[in-house]
Formats: structure tokens, C-alpha cells, sequence
């Protein structure tokens, strides 16, 4: 039961409401610091969708920022044909928080500038379904820098949202997805030494689709699972469970599911049931301070898996962050690398289609395909490729370990696809 | 054997938290005929109240020695009549006026309290679990291979004292016989001189009390809240409290325990069974109502408070 769900449907009504009040005149935030190189040729756009206002703006920014330096450096080092790209960047926050329909309005604005031939973002899973429609029916290609639903590339969901063109994929993302962190997380507990996995998920898309993939990745590389429980909605007394898990005596608890769904108590209640010094494994459903705060002393020793590289330890990114902070004054984010590479992606693809087409500005479906057919593309994290699906096919996943109260960067696993 | 018994130890406890719950919803359904759903948030609130206290008190960890007794005391005491008061106040503001209308409005106004204490407590402490510190020290003893704590023995032990201090209240005081001569017959009871008011304000007050000191042991049972933990928590205590036969306060307890115990044997003994424990437990109730159609205990008291 979500009693938050009225009020958050609320806002965006009201939100839907004032955009179709001011619709008449074209969203005008455009803060592009890179419009000003002086160019002999026409002016390409690539569409840039962030959350960028507010609570989610720690994040957005840095990510925007990467996606901006690629189109500076393009720039300075002149594009064949006397092009230059400028970044079109829309907020998609609404009153401080990322949302879906202002995702939509912001897609809607790049689709009607013909200038725009390609656009990096969203940022949140929830604004790629509101914004794929759309780009779909334009034959906008899309890559995501950060968004890590399964269901925005895989599957039916995925198909449903190719509402115009269901045979032709144009979202794409350069990172990984929620369930390979299933497998990833296996991969780990393996090179642990851990052999006896008894298995817990909250029983949402998430959690469970990140414990099912744990549990065939544990198997196929030789563990056991001892037993698989699904968790009920509100239940805050897991003893019961916890004693049937200690009687079968395994040496770690995966755990698929995010703090609030039951990470934090489970965690805390395996001290009272004899399974204080058992290992726990979880996804970034609990890479969050409340997982700390919640579970107390007994977070220490806990393990999880983040759907992203570190990109601070990853020598591929070395340059990328040298001079990322020689541009922004400030740490690069946990996406920026991420963007950079997308927009390296779109850009590429664009240089090659005005090549194809005289040194003229390309059209959007040209770029699409460009973009689809990208294959060991070299970026600061690492060699990218799409597969039929538009998911990157060289999946890097960092590993982190609780100590002291504080996230500690453990490992980079990549995962052969 | 050894996990068969640890599924009782385990059950017991998290039925004495239903059992304490309970109480108080059988207590003002007793004498008003109202499920009073608010309950289960009063409860949360006792938690929130109880906290409240020990950060004040600056306590954040184990607490020993005499000092345990005075903090657990104060904090205990503090969130009752915080809880009590609470109760009062919501049986004034949203109940009184409502005691002659169709059963039905009183109903959706419990609902309706229930909303805004939960959003209330939201605005409060916001909507993440928040950890609760482990005042009370937890050596826990190994008996024939079964794990026991400090803990479990303070809920259940905690929980019969409850019940019994209330059978004893109901049966051995003025106001307790006002409460069952106003639970048989109201106007009968007017007639003879006493107050409806008062008697109807000190069940809210003794009801939502015994929540007060549900949330402080649950607090410390769990080592963490959050503001929607009534929710449940309320739901099953209500289960509890119908499966005992409503209105009866050592079926209240009964129940609460059955239900304790059930969860932890169904979590044991049916594969999947974390997932399926609700199940059992509704339909057990669905039985037991079947063939007792007034719950385990409903039919064998002539009174009801």
C-alpha cells in the first residue's frame, strides 16, 4: 500500500497543469556553456536531460557536466565538415525532485529542434518510461548515462514502450542493469570462499530480479543454495526466518531488496539469531546512509554491489578525471564518466553520418543507426558496445564493504556478457 | 527439536508485542463496540514518544545498573501518558461526538485518525527508519540448545504482567466495574449514576497507555521504527484480538500469542514459508471463526469490557 502515491500524483497533475499553461512559449532554460565557439558551419544539438534543480541535482549536475566537457573537447579539437555542437541541457526536476512528465515535456522540446540529432539522459529509471515513447516516434537516438531498470531495454515492458516503432530500439546506456548486479554479486561471493548461500528478496521487481539472477549465478559457478524466502510487504520480525536459515548453517545471506523493504532489520536481526558473523550480501537497494543508520553496528562486514564502475580506481578514466576537475573545479560524479562516454557515442555516430551524407547535417534515423551499430568504442570506462537490446556489452560492477560506517570501494568486477 | 523449540521462543515474543497491542483494541471495542484503528498508530507514536525521551535523556546505547531501572522507568512511564493522553484526545476530537451516529462513521473515522497520526509521525521523523537504541543490556542464555534473550523474556513477561494488572483493574475496582456495567448496557448504566464520559475516557486512557508501553519494548526489541509501523503491527494485533473473541482480555493475549506462534512455525516448517506465514495465519482465523463464530474465548464470559 502506497499512501505517499496520492500526493506524488498530485504534483504531477499540478505539474502537467502549469506546463500546458505555458506550452505556448518553448522552454527556455537553455544554459549551454559551450554556445559560444565560433563556428563557419551549422550549429548540431545533442539534447541533454538531467535532473539539475534540488535534491537530485548532487547527482544530475556532475553527470551534465561530463556530457558537456565531451561536446567542449569535440569542439577544441574541430569537427570535420565545420560543424560544432552545442549542448541543449533541460532540467527534468520539478519542485526538487526528478519527474517523469517534466522528462517528457523536456524530450518533446529537443524533438521539435531539428538542430537536435541526439540527446544523453534521463538520469531516473521512472523519466526513461515517460520520455522512450516519444523519442521512439522521433527516431531520436537516446543513451542513458545512469538509469538501471531492467524493463527499459528488456523484454515486454521494454517493447511496450516502443509504442510507434516496436521493431526499432533507440534507448540505449552505457551502464549496466539491476539484475546483473545479481551476477555480479554471485561472481564476488564465489572469490570470497563462500560456498552456502541462503537467499532472501522483498518480493518487488528489484529485489527479486536481483535475487533470482544471484541465485542461477551462485549455482552455475558451483554453490549451493540453501533455501529462497520472500519477505511480506510490512513485516518487521524476522526470527523466524533467520532460525530457519541458521539451522541449515549456510556462510552468507544474499539479500535482494532495498533498506526500507527489510535490508536494515534483516541485517540487525541475524545478530540476535546466531548468525551475527555470517556474511551478507545485498545490491544498491542498500547502498544508502539509512542502511547504515538502521541496522547500526551490525552494518560493519556488510558487502554491495553498485550497477556503475568506481570511476575514480579505474585506470581507463585516469585522464578523463584529471581533467574533469581541472574544468568543473570539483570531483567528478558517480555518472559524469558516464555521460562522457554516451555523448562520445552520439557524437561519433553523427561525424559518421555527415560524412555519409556529403559533409551535410545527417538525418536522425542515419545517426540512430550509427549509434545501434556502435562496437569497441574506447572510453574512459572501457570498451563499449551495444547488443540487440541497447544494453552495454561490457558491463563493469564496483563492489563496496561497510567499515566503521562508511562505504570502502572493494572491487570492479566486469562481466562477460 | 532444538529448532522446533527456538520457533516457540520466537514466536512467543513477537506474539507478546501482538498480545500488548491487542489489549487495548479489545478494550474499546469491549465497551463501545468501535475497532478502534488508530490503535495500531498510538502504538507507533509510543515508540516516537519513547525515543523522543531517551534522546533527551541523551541516551544512545546500553544502559546499566541502577541507572537502567530509572531510565527504562521514566521513558516507560513517559510514553504511557504520553500514548494515554493521545488516546483521550482522539476519543474527544473524534469519537464522542460520533457515539450515536451509524456504526460505520466511526469506523472510517479510526481510518481517518489513523491517516493523520501516520503523517503526522512522517512530518516528524521523516519517512526512513530511524534507529532505536538498545537501552536494555542482551545476554542471551543457551537452554538445552535453544537461544533466549533478555529481550524476548522482557516482552513476554511484560506482556502477561499487562494482561493480568487489567483482568485485575476490570474485576477489582470502581471504575473497572463502571467499565463492564457500561460495556453490558449504557443507558442502564447512565440510569444508575455513572459516567458514560469518564468510564468511555479512562478505556481510551488505560487502552492507548498499554500501546504507550508496547512501543517502548518494541523500540527496544527491534532497535528500530519508523512511522508506518503501526500499520501492520495494528492489523495483526486486531487479528489477535478477534481470533481471542473481541471484548475479552485474557482472549486478546491468547490470541496474540497463537498468532506469534503460528507465523514462526509456518516460516519454519512450509517451504517459501516467510512468504506464506500471513496466509496460515488468516486462515486459521477464518476457521476458528467458522466454528466460533465470537473468537476462541467470545462465547464462555458473560461480560465484556
Amino acid at each position: 500500500m502506497n499512501r505517499t502515491g496520492g500526493f506524488a500524483r498530485c504534483a504531477v497533475l499540478t505539474a502537467v497543469a502549469f506546463l500546458a499553461a505555458c506550452s505556448s512559449s518553448p522552454t527556455s532554460t537553455t544554459s549551454s556553456q559551450s554556445s559560444s565557439a565560433s563556428a563557419t558551419g551549422a550549429t548540431i544539438k545533442i539534447g541533454i536531460d538531467m535532473p539539475l534543480s534540488g535534491a537530485d541535482a548532487a547527482t544530475g549536475i556532475p553527470t551534465r557536466n561530463g556530457s558537456v566537457m565531451a561536446i567542449e573537447e569535440t569542439n577544441a579539437k574541430g569537427v570535420p565538415g565545420g560543424f560544432t555542437f552545442v549542448a541543449y541541457d533541460l532540467d527534468d526536476a520539478v519542485q526538487g525532485a526528478h519527474d517523469p512528465a517534466q522528462g517528457a515535456q523536456n524530450v518533446k522540446s529537443f524533438i521539435a529542434d531539428p538542430a537536435v540529432l541526439a540527446m544523453v539522459g534521463p538520469f531516473n529509471s521512472s523519466v526513461a518510461q515517460a520520455e522512450i515513447p516519444d523519442t521512439n516516434d522521433a527516431g531520436l537516438a537516446q543513451i542513458s548515462p545512469a538509469t538501471t531498470n531492467p524493463g527499459l531495454t528488456k523484454g515486454d515492458e521494454a517493447a511496450k514502450l516502443r509504442t510507434s516503432h516496436p521493431d526499432v530500439n533507440n534507448f540505449f546506456r552505457v551502464c549496466t542493469t539491476d539484475d546483473r548486479q545479481g551476477a555480479a554479486g554471485a561472481q564476488f561471493a564465489r572469490k570470497l570462499g563462500l560456498k552456502k548461500a541462503f537467499i532472501v528478496d522483498d518480493n518487488e521487481t528489484y529485489g527479486k530480479g536481483l535475487a533470482d539472477v544471484f541465485e542461477t549465478q551462485f549455482k552455475a559457478d558451483g554453490g549451493t543454495v540453501l533455501g529462497h524466502e520472500h519477505l511480506t510487504k510490512g513485516q518487521t520480525d524476522y526470527k523466524a526466518l533467520l532460525t530457519k536459515a541458521h539451522a541449515l548453517a549456510p556462510d552468507m545471506i544474499f539479500y535482494g531488496g532495498t533498506t526500507v523493504t527489510g535490508g536494515a532489520l534483516l541485517r540487525k536481526q541475524m545478530g540476535d539469531t546466531g548468525l551475527g558473523a555470517v556474511a551478507f550480501l545485498g545490491g544498491d537497494g542498500i547502498s544508502d546512509d539509512e542502511f547504515i543508520k538502521s541496522s547500526g553496528e551490525s552494518a560493519n562486514g556488510v558487502y554491495y554491489t553498485v550497477a556503475a564502475p568506481e570511476t575514480s580506481k579505474l585506470p581507463s578514466a585516469t585522464t578523463f578525471v584529471a581533467n574533469y576537475k581541472k574544468r568543473w573545479k570539483s570531483d567528478v560524479g558517480p555518472y559524469s564518466a558516464n555521460a562522457y562516454a554516451a555523448t562520445m557515442i552520439e557524437i561519433a555516430a553523427i561525424e559518421k553520418a555527415a560524412a555519409a551524407n556529403g559533409g551535410a547535417l545527417p538525418a536522425r534515423d542515419a545517426v540512430l543507426k550509427l549509434v545501434a551499430a556502435t562496437h569497441g568504442f574506447a572510453s574512459p570506462i572501457g570498451t563499449i558496445g551495444f547488443d540487440k537490446n541497447g544494453d552495454t556489452t561490457a558491463p563493469i560492477l564496483s563492489v563496496y564493504r561497510i567499515e566503521h560506517a562508511k562505504p570502502v570501494f572493494v572491487e570492479q568486477i566486469s562481466l562477460k556478457v | 527439536m532444538d529448532v522446533f523449540l527456538q520457533q516457540i521462543v520466537n514466536g512467543l515474543s513477537l506474539g507478546g508485542i501482538y498480545a500488548l497491542i491487542a489489549l487495548g483494541y479489545t478494550m474499546v471495542y469491549g465497551i463501545i463496540e468501535l475497532i478502534n484503528f488508530a490503535h495500531g498508530d498510538v502504538y507507533t507514536f509510543g515508540t516516537f514518544t519513547s525515543l523522543a525521551v531517551l534522546t533527551g535523556l541523551g541516551v544512545s546505547g546500553e544502559v546499566h545498573g541502577p541507572w537502567l531501572i530509572g531510565v527504562v522507568a521514566l521513558t516507560i512511564v513517559a510514553s504511557m501518558l504520553t500514548c494515554g493522553a493521545l488516546g483521550v484526545l482522539i476519543e474527544l476530537l473524534a469519537y464522542r461526538r460520533l457515539r450515536k451516529a451509524p456504526r460505520l462513521a466511526p469506523l472510517i473515522t479510526a481510518i481517518g485518525v489513523s491517516f493523520i497520526l501516520e503523517n503526522v509521525m512522517q512530518l516528524w521523523r521523516g519517512p526512513s527508519p530511524i534507529p532505536f537504541p538498545q537501552v536494555i543490556p542482551n545476554p542471551s542464555a543457551s537452554l538445552g540448545g535453544v537461544e533466549i534473550s533478555a529481550k524476548q523474556v522482557v516482552v513476554v513477561a511484560l506482556a502477561v504482567v499487562m494482561m493480568v494488572a487489567l483482568q485485575l483493574f476490570i474485576y477489582n475496582t470502581k471504575i473497572g466495574k463502571a467499565m463492564r456495567a457500561t460495556a453490558q448496557d449504557r443507558d442502564a448504566a447512565q440510569l444508575m449514576g455513572i459516567n458514560v464520559n469518564t468510564t468511555i475516557m479512562v478505556t481510551f486512557l488505560v487502552g492507548s497507555a498499554l500501546a504507550g508501553a508496547a512501543g517502548f519494548v518494541s523500540g527496544v526489541y527491534y532497535g528500530t521504527t519508523w512511522f508506518f509501523n503501526g500499520f501492520e503491527a495494528g492489523l495483526k494485533a486486531f487479528t489477535a484480538a478477534v481470533l481471542g473473541g473481541i471484548g475479552n482480555i485474557f482472549g486478546a493475549m491468547l490470541g496474540g500469542f497463537s498468532i506469534g506462534l503460528i507465523e514462526a512455525i509456518a516460516t519454519q516448517y512450509i517451504p517459501q514459508g516467510a512468504q506464506w506465514s500471513n496466509v496460515v495465519v488468516f486462515s486459521v482465523l477464518v476457521l476458528v471463526l467458522i466454528f466460533r463464530p465470537s473468537g476462541l474465548l467470545g462465547e464462555s464470559l458473560p461480560e465484556k469490557v
